[in-house]
């Protein structure tokens, strides 16, 4: 018996510098949609829950990168992913490059072996140059990203701070992505 | 399975790849439930017209300039199923190949009954269709002058965030095809071709509309070994 014969997946390409069109029209002053999507990741976000989240992606000149769309995603309090909610399309600013998210922090669920999930937000980024999207993801704590991680990889060790952002008061988050060099953070493939 | 159809990050004739792509091995893991799910869109955030460009943007009783085409098609999964509920957004330049973008640097003119960007969620057999204007080819600085074939920029959200895509369509036939760095960032010469529209007369209207047609098919669940993974990672 033969296999059943699987269709190719359309290749990507990349969104270009101008993704803003067609994904952020009002950046462009275009106003016909009823809405743009993904503004906010959660309803009704107390001042209590929020978290901020900022930061750069920077190239390997070390410059960041004005153009980059991010999409964020991430489960509830209670560690559970739901389609209405959860999801956040943010554009690196067009002069400095910075990006901002206000969210709540994902939650950790009792896997079926009793272990608690890690409590990570996945960052999937699009911009000029990148023929495929690059995909990240921040982790609050060490402990979930090594329960998570070094399993998989013994070779990542020595940069598994790059999925850690930085933080004072824990309501704050500073999240830099380094494409290159010393910092360079670590992408996923699935 | 090695694949070879989708492109390689760096690729040296892309120039702005070289520095906009890792340079160390990316971490492969087996996807979890944040990679199984995703975000759904309803019909509700669609207006009636979010699919005509020739309309969506124009003012009333006009029209943009260019040749107005049909752009239609069928998603699926990799085992042919076809795909409904699926978001797709699309943007692109005008006939005469200028952006609705304050970062566009040609001169070329706007055109003021021109907006560029239309939506969409595939019916229930996985169909789409976009009436919209044939875009022109346009410069970009890459080695030297260099000029980008006519395309229609596509981003898709499937089920879940493994689906994910954003990718291009180019027309058949246009001859700056062949030497546009980013098609060829793609290994495999055939899976080039699927990013191709093809000329389709059976969707031309009142001989005044052409059509074309472009199918589109998302991943599946299984991991894909790109060409440049290396054994033990
Ligand atoms: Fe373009």
């Amino acid at each position: 018996m033969n296999e059943p014969k699987k269709l190719i997946d359309t290749p990507s390409q990349t969104a270009g510098p101008f993704l803003h069109i067609g994904c952020t029209p009002r950046i462009t002053g275009i106003n016909i949609f009823k809405s743009e999507l993904g503004l906010i990741p959660f309803q009704d976000i107390s001042d209590n829950e929020a978290i901020n989240i900022k930061g750069k992606i920077y190239d390997g000149n070390n410059e960041p990168i004005i153009d980059a769309m991010i999409e964020t995603w991430q489960c509830d309090v209670n560690g559970n992913y739901s389609s209405n909610q959860g999801f956040a399309r943010i554009v690196t600013d067009l002069k400095t490059g910075e990006y901002q998210l206000k969210t709540i922090r994902p939650g950790n669920k009792i896997n079926t072996d009793g272990s608690l999930s890690a409590s990570y937000i996945t960052f999937w980024i699009v911009a000029r140059g990148m023929n495929r999207p690059l995909i990240t993801r921040m982790y609050f704590l060490e402990n979930d990203l090594k329960n998570d991680l070094v399993l998989n990889n013994i070779k990542i060790e020595d940069r598994l701070n790059t999925l850690i952002p930085y933080t004072e008061d824990k309501k704050n988050f500073i999240f830099n992505i380094y494409l290159q060099g010393k910092k360079e953070t670590i992408f996923f493939e699935f | 399975m090695i694949k070879k159809h989708q492109p390689l990050r760096k690729f040296h004739d892309y120039k702005s790849s070289i520095s906009r792509s890792p340079n160390k091995e990316p971490l492969w893991i087996n996807s979890s439930s944040s990679e199984m799910s995703g975000p759904l869109f309803s019909e509700k955030i669609i207006n009636k017209n979010d699919n005509d460009l020739t309309l969506n943007f124009s003012k009333i009783g006009e029209k943009p300039l260019g040749q107005e085409i049909f752009v239609h098609g069928f998603v699926k999964d990799e085992n042919g199923n076809n795909l409904k509920n699926v978001l797709i957004e699309i943007w692109q330049a005008n006939a005469g190949g200028k952006y609705r973008h304050q970062n566009d640097p040609s001169n070329i003119k706007l055109d003021e009954n021109f907006g560029g960007c239309g939506r969409f969620i595939t019916s229930s057999d996985g169909y789409y269709i976009f009436k919209t204007i044939e875009p022109g080819a346009y410069p970009y600085p890459n080695r030297g002058t260099e000029w980008r074939p006519r395309h229609i920029h596509f981003s898709l959200f499937g089920s879940m965030f493994l689906q994910r895509l954003i990718t291009q369509m180019y027309f058949e036939g246009d001859p700056l095809i062949k030497s546009c760095p980013m098609v060829n960032s793609i290994p495999d010469i055939n899976a080039r071709k699927l990013l191709i529209g093809r000329l389709d007369l059976s969707k031309t209207e009142n001989e005044k509309i052409l059509g074309y047609r472009f199918d589109i098919v998302l991943r599946g669940k299984e991991q894909t070994f790109f060409e440049n993974k290396r054994e033990g990672l």
